[in-house]
């Protein structure tokens, strides 16, 4: 039971300096703001795939008003809540994006099986997204209709899998085995 | 403190700044609406029992039609009572594409069923096919005001607004729209609706449409056809209208 109890605040230790990491230099914190957006943009034109396509195949100086759409699109359709996590997990990920650079270079001077253990936190996106559109372009007409909470869980289990691997990195610059 | 703790507390008052600014903004884009409403009223609206050539064939019967008969185009326009971009569509752009397309009988729009979204957007089909059924010969644009008070219905932040009560009343307080006659028509065509539901969203689904509203512009005359998918703003459209007249 302790040792658990000691486990889980070693856990939020870390997790504490993973997100604090990309403060640790000016350029850290540029790339995590850069990677935010990029994330933010590409989870949000990823809700309708087709629409985004459509408008930005047509005019691609339109990204803006494609982003401005589907924003609109999932707070009406997710609520704050979606919406909220949508942004959350773009941040998480600029975050995460940043502690992987540090890791991939680490792993780089020293062994190749430290990149194996990042896989599966940069894989463990999890749907964050997943709108009709995202699931109409997967053939699943009415798969949307069966996600509990218009998808939010889902989406709030993308976010736990990040704040996961966060946790589990701490900060890249030092070894946690 | 020493100097770098200075400048990660720098850091960290840019980066909480930064990111509320960006939260507000997501916030502000969320919320802004992005025009007025207008409120169109079709000139013509029909019914019809024909099939039309388009793809292995549209059927047109029991499904709203807005416009001429006669037009060489058809919109087919694929929608669900849940979806909120077909709301943006049908209160932002449908009515400058009524007013100069439909009214002018260059084009006529099928409202074809695609129900995707939520639970209750097939049981909101249906009720919409049956409020046709009851209007279509006798009053049309009570179908077109009820059409108007279900996508009023809808409520920001899922589809928990969308149930059997809210759909009833919708009905009952339209004019000209008899509740009674449209509950026994759910009770004794629903299956049949719902085999035609399945028959729009099989063609919606061969021409490539993957989500609402989907529409695909046909020329009857030379066989061509444009797609769009999403709440486009009026200038796609009418550019993808013009250049399917002149295909």
């Amino acid at each position: 039971m302790n040792d658990r109890l000691s486990d889980v605040r070693a856990w939020s230790r870390d997790l504490r300096d993973a997100l604090a990491y990309p403060l640790t230099s000016n350029r850290r914190l540029l790339m995590a703001g850069i990677a935010t957006s990029l994330t933010y943009v590409v989870l949000v034109l990823s809700t309708f795939p087709q629409f985004s396509m459509q408008v930005l195949s047509r005019d691609v100086t339109d990204l803006g008003f494609a982003v401005a759409t589907l924003t609109r699109e999932t707070y009406l359709s997710t609520g704050w809540l979606g919406l909220g996590l949508v942004t959350a997990y773009a941040l998480l990920t600029g975050v995460a994006l940043v502690s992987t650079v540090t890791l991939v270079r680490r792993a780089r001077r020293q062994s190749a099986s430290t990149i194996v253990g990042i896989i599966p936190g940069l894989l463990a996106a999890g749907c964050a997204s997943c709108g009709a559109g995202v699931l109409g372009a997967l053939g699943f007409v009415s798969a949307m209709a069966m996600l509990p909470f218009e998808g939010n869980l889902l989406r709030l289990g993308g976010i736990v899998l990040l704040a996961y691997f966060l946790g589990q990195t701490g900060d890249p610059r030092t070894c946690t085995i | 403190m020493d100097e770098e703790d200075k400048s990660v507390t720098r850091r960290a008052l840019l980066a909480g700044s930064v990111t509320l600014a960006f939260g507000g903004g997501v916030a502000y884009l969320a919320t802004d609406s992005g025009g007025s409403e207008d409120d169109y009223r079709p000139a013509s609206f029909y019914t019809s029992d024909k099939t039309t050539d388009f793809g292995n064939g549209v059927d047109l019967t029991g499904r709203p039609i807005v416009g001429e008969r006669d037009a060489p185009l058809d919109i087919y326009y694929w929608t669900d009572y849940l979806c909120p971009f077909c709301k943006e569509f049908e209160t932002k752009t449908l009515p400058e594409v009524g007013r100069n397309y439909l009214d002018t009988g260059d084009a006529r729009l099928v409202m074809l069923g695609y129900p995707n979204i939520g639970e209750y957007s097939e049981p909101a089909a249906v009720w919409g096919r049956c409020v046709w059924a009851q209007v279509a010969e006798s009053d049309p644009m009570a179908f077109w005001n009820w059409n108007g008070a279900a996508f009023d219905a809808q409520v920001a932040g899922g589809n928990d607004w969308a149930d059997e009560e809210t759909f009833r009343e919708i009905t009952e307080q339209t004019s000209g729209v008899n509740l009674n006659s449209v509950e026994e028509c759910r009770a004794s065509r629903g299956e049949a609706i719902r085999r035609n539901l399945d028959a729009d969203v099989d063609v919606a689904l061969s021409a490539g449409i993957q989500g609402t509203p989907g529409f695909v512009i046909y020329n009857r005359e030379s066989g061509a056809a444009g797609k769009l998918v999403g709440a486009h703003p009026y200038e796609n459209f009418a550019d993808a209208l013009d250049q399917v007249r002149e295909a």
